[in-house]
């Protein structure tokens, strides 16, 4: 990918972004721990996405109409969605299918656009890597 | 990017609501999380991978959740499937007496050759048991599909009905492949690296 990041800031990304650019260790479920992607299944991308929180009802203070999330820029992108070991898919929210925890189905933990059928996208922020 | 797997199978889980189709979809049950967000807007889809007989398998399977009813499933719902589970609750008589009903529904609208297994879920309450496992059977038997009973909740029989589909499938893409190799070759067919497995998927399906 052509938007490999070695930013200083971010130390301990070397230690998730091969030198390809690729998820050096496995992508887990925070939760569960289930299997989202295999090492070096995945590259490394910047996209601006807002996803919406992962917290239940009762620990949310949302004011009517609006919804609690966090705009994330680092994700993992893949370009086919069988890439994927397990996963789920919200159904659609306008163009926007969101990607969850195929086993105990927190989410979301990741994006993907209907009009952009090639692009998959995981936040590193929402999963573990091991 | 070359492909990861052998062979990919798409799934669909059928049955009256409240037989808890969705919880077969989980591996701990009781663990779901279920945040405000994802419940309000719903599943469409989940895409599972297993191991069966050394090949890696993409499992894409479909719940019906909020549209159980057969007149609301049609042609459209099931284009593609390539296995079916018809799942009842055991302590539900209605849930089995309408599995006749989904059999009647897959047989006008789904493809002819899609796989079908019938699933007795929540074999856990056995005290609240309305429906025998000879009845479970008997009915399988009638229609010559495989029957296992199963808990989501306390993981009995759920990975053995996967596997088990998976496996029926994949036997009928194999004996499909053979039958339409040019010359008489018995053995099964292999599937090479080089060969592009998606491709084989969509002839398989058409």
């Amino acid at each position: 990918m052509d938007n490999i990041q070695q930013n200083k800031d971010s130390t301990n990304r070397s230690d998730l972004v091969s030198e390809e650019g690729k998820n050096r260790k496995s992508v887990l479920c925070q939760r569960c721990g289930s299997k989202v992607l295999c090492p070096g299944m995945a590259a490394f991308a910047e996209k601006e996405l807002f996803l919406p929180s992962m917290r239940k009802k009762s620990s949310l203070s949302t004011t009517e109409g609006t919804v609690d999330g966090d705009t994330l820029t680092s994700h993992w992108l893949v370009d086919d969605m069988y890439t994927f070991e397990n996963v789920g898919f919200t159904n659609d929210v306008g163009r926007i299918k969101y990607l969850i925890c195929a086993d105990c189905e927190i989410g979301p933990i990741g994006w993907h656009c209907l009009d952009d059928k090639k692009s998959f996208y995981v936040a590193l922020e929402r999963v573990n890597h091991a | 990017m070359a492909k990861t797997y052998d062979y990919l199978l798409k799934l669909l889980l059928i049955g009256d609501s409240g037989v808890g189709k969705t919880c077969l979809l989980f591996r701990f049950s009781e663990d779901a999380f279920n945040t405000t967000f994802i419940s309000t807007i719903g599943i469409d889809f989940k895409i599972r991978t297993i191991e069966l007989d050394g090949k890696k398998i993409k499992l894409q399977i479909w719940d019906t959740a909020g549209q159980e009813r057969f007149r609301t499933i049609t042609t459209a719902y099931y284009r593609g499937a390539m296995g079916i589970m018809l799942v009842y609750d055991i302590t539900n008589e209605k849930s089995f007496d309408n599995i006749r009903n989904w059999i009647r529904n897959i047989e006008e609208h789904a493809s002819s050759d899609v796989e079908r297994m019938v699933l007795g879920n929540k074999c856990d309450i056995n005290d609240k048991r309305q429906v025998s496992k000879e009845r479970g059977e008997k009915l399988a038997i009638d229609y010559g599909i495989k029957f296992l009973e199963t808990s989501a909740k306390s993981s009995i029989n759920v990975e053995e009905a996967f596997y088990t589909l998976a496996r029926d499938i994949m036997s009928r893409l194999n004996r499909k492949m053979n039958d339409s190799a040019p010359s008489g070759g018995g053995g099964p067919v292999k599937i090479t690296e080089s060969r592009s497995k998606k491709s084989f998927f969509r002839c398989a399906l058409l």
